[in-house]
């Protein structure tokens, strides 16, 4: 817990100074505008409860992805990777603290979403489901913070990472079923969206801001917080791997 | 049991060939013995190896072949236990974070280490102290000049209270007050009873402050000598300073056989390099006979000695 507090506390102070961290809580009430301006003119379904969480999980996504990408690949370019491999700590653990309070970051996108269909449009949406809704928004959060373990590593392996990082985008907000639900992709991909932990988070989302009562909301839960948690230890594994190797080879500049 | 040992240490990086296509090795069989309680040095130019011994004992970096010990502790297999024992200061400004302030870095170092609550606040504190940074302690890194970030890098060293100390090229980038400040901090830890290994190019550093010096070059030892006793390794080689010697006097100590360099200094003062000791005899005689009364002998510097057994390579870097 100390390390996880330590690593949470030190990413809130570098994102103090780093305005790319806060720049989602911008982005993200510009999605909703779209969205909601697309819905508007449009003559199907009331899409607002779509055109909150799709900003909100997407704010996430994109924390994830750049703040993830970059924490290795930063300390390895200050020298502060080689102090770390050398500190007796576990990196895995700081390492998840660090994301988590991204994701706290990501959280307030949720907020500023709502206020705008509401402030703009007038479509105060009402959450008849609070507590799952809550519970959905903080384990969502953490699995997208595990989930950020997995990928830091991976970006540092790949020479070209920031090619990768803007592939990770749209992609996974289709296949997360983050702007539709899953299932109304084509079939064949369903299966590939259920191994991504935004779609089950996504549905659960949209569901607890639907009035009928939510189906089994503990168990979808868990699958999010399981399927965060795998890529989380997949990601420490690989983790693991690569300092060894650079410690084998002596190539922590190069990697 | 000493403080640092290692024994036939190897370390090669792939792909780095010497001219005829064979691994270059950064360290070959390389010893080493570091007492406990002792300062030492590590001289050598760059390339010599230096960088990459402070990399193996620190655990970043795994020895090829041979053993590398700290307290008793293997570097390979109880890894765990090295990186408690040890703290590190790379020299240079990297290895901190510019957009945190000195107190922060610190902190987040010290938990790294185990450290929390009121005593990783404490003990912050005192190093900011005993460094002089607590007047900056809340100031960026990023705004500091870099003989402070430097002395924040040895705070940071020191954060856990480390009983062996690795210090590569520490002084990298101070200016002359901030480097005689650390001098006296080295002194303090060594009056701690802490062990300290230091890598240099500074010869002056080296003889104010290590206990012993080891030479190195190409990955190799050259020699380990207690830093008043290295002159002893070209003891044929003595030195004779004189002052005001007459222009005639000069010549003719320049045309000597033995003589193999005269040198000019400050204050209308005269180095004298011999290859030997009869040499010495016949300078001083010659001198004396010239009137000159100021004079003395002595055995070489380290400084002198490294440019004798290292050679003087001028700009050029091992690959």
């Amino acid at each position: 817990m100390r390390l996880f507090l330590n690593g949470f506390t030190f990413q809130l102070r570098l994102a103090r100074t780093s305005p790319d961290t806060f720049q989602v809580c911008v982005t993200a009430p510009l999605y909703t505008l779209i969205f909601l301006s697309i819905s508007e003119y449009g003559t199907g379904p009331d899409l607002t409860a779509y055109a909150i969480v799709a900003p909100t999980l997407m704010s996430l996504w994109i924390l994830a992805l750049s703040v993830a990408g970059t924490a290795l690949t930063e300390d390895r370019d200050l020298g502060t990777l080689e102090g770390q491999i050398a500190a007796p700590a576990p990196m895995g653990l700081t390492f998840l603290g660090r994301m988590c309070s991204v994701v706290l970051v990501g959280l307030v996108a949720f907020a500023e979403t709502w206020l705008v269909a509401g402030l703009v449009f007038g479509r105060w949406l009402t959450v008849p489901h609070p507590v799952v809704l809550g519970a959905c928004l903080l384990v969502t959060g953490a699995a997208t913070a595990g989930t950020a373990g997995l990928l830091s590593p991976l970006f540092m392996l790949t020479p070209s990472a920031r090619t990768l990082q803007n592939t990770f985008t749209f992609p996974f907000y289709l296949l997360g079923g983050v702007l539709v639900p899953v299932d109304v992709l084509p079939h064949w991909i369903q299966p590939a969206s259920r191994v991504v932990f935004l779609s089950w988070g996504a549905d659960l989302m949209r569901d607890s801001l639907a009035g009928p009562a939510v189906h089994n909301p503990v168990g979808r839960l868990l699958v999010v917080l399981l399927l965060g948690a795998a890529g989380y230890g997949v990601g420490m594994v690989l983790l693991n791997r690569v300092v060894g190797r650079v410690r084998r080879t002596g190539t922590l500049s190069q990697t | 049991m000493s403080a640092v040992e290692t024994r036939r240490l190897v370390r090669s990086y792939p792909g780095r060939k010497d001219d005829s296509g064979r691994v270059r090795l950064a360290l070959d069989e390389f010893d080493l013995r570091v007492e406990r309680g002792e300062v030492h040095g590590l001289l050598g130019p760059n390339g010599a190896g230096k960088t990459t011994l402070c990399r193996i004992l620190c655990t970043v970096l795994l020895p090829t072949s041979g053993t590398a010990e700290v307290l008793g502790h293997d570097v390979r297999a109880e890894a765990h236990v090295v990186r408690r024992s040890i703290g590190i200061v790379f020299g240079g400004e990297r290895g901190l974070y510019g957009r945190l302030t000195a107190r922060q870095n610190l902190r987040f170092w010290g938990a790294l280490y185990g450290l929390s609550g009121r005593e990783l606040r404490r003990r912050a504190d005192v190093l900011l102290e005993r460094t002089g940074l607590s007047e900056r302690a809340d100031d960026r890194v990023d705004t500091m000049s870099r003989g402070m970030k430097q002395r924040l890098h040895i705070a940071r060293g020191l954060v856990t209270d480390p009983p062996v100390l690795i210090l590569d090229e520490p002084t990298m980038g101070m200016d002359p007050v901030a480097a005689h400040d650390f001098r006296e901090m080295i002194k303090q830890l060594r009056s701690d009873g802490r062990t300290v290994l230091l890598t240099t190019h500074d010869m002056r550093e080296a003889e104010a402050l290590c206990d012993r010096v080891t030479l190195v070059d190409h990955g190799k030892v050259i020699a380990t000598e207690p830093t008043g006793a290295v002159g002893a390794l070209l003891a044929h080689r003595n030195r004779v300073d004189a002052a005001e010697v007459p222009p005639e006097t000069l010549a003719a100590l320049r045309a000597m056989p033995g003589v193999e360099a005269v040198e000019a200094g400050a204050d209308d003062t005269v180095r004298i390099m011999t290859v030997d000791a009869a040499t010495v005899t016949e300078a001083l005689r010659l001198l004396v006979a010239a009137g000159v009364t100021r004079l003395s002998t002595a055995p070489p510097g380290l400084e002198e000695v490294y440019l004798s057994l290292i050679g003087k390579r001028g700009m050029s870097v091992r690959r």
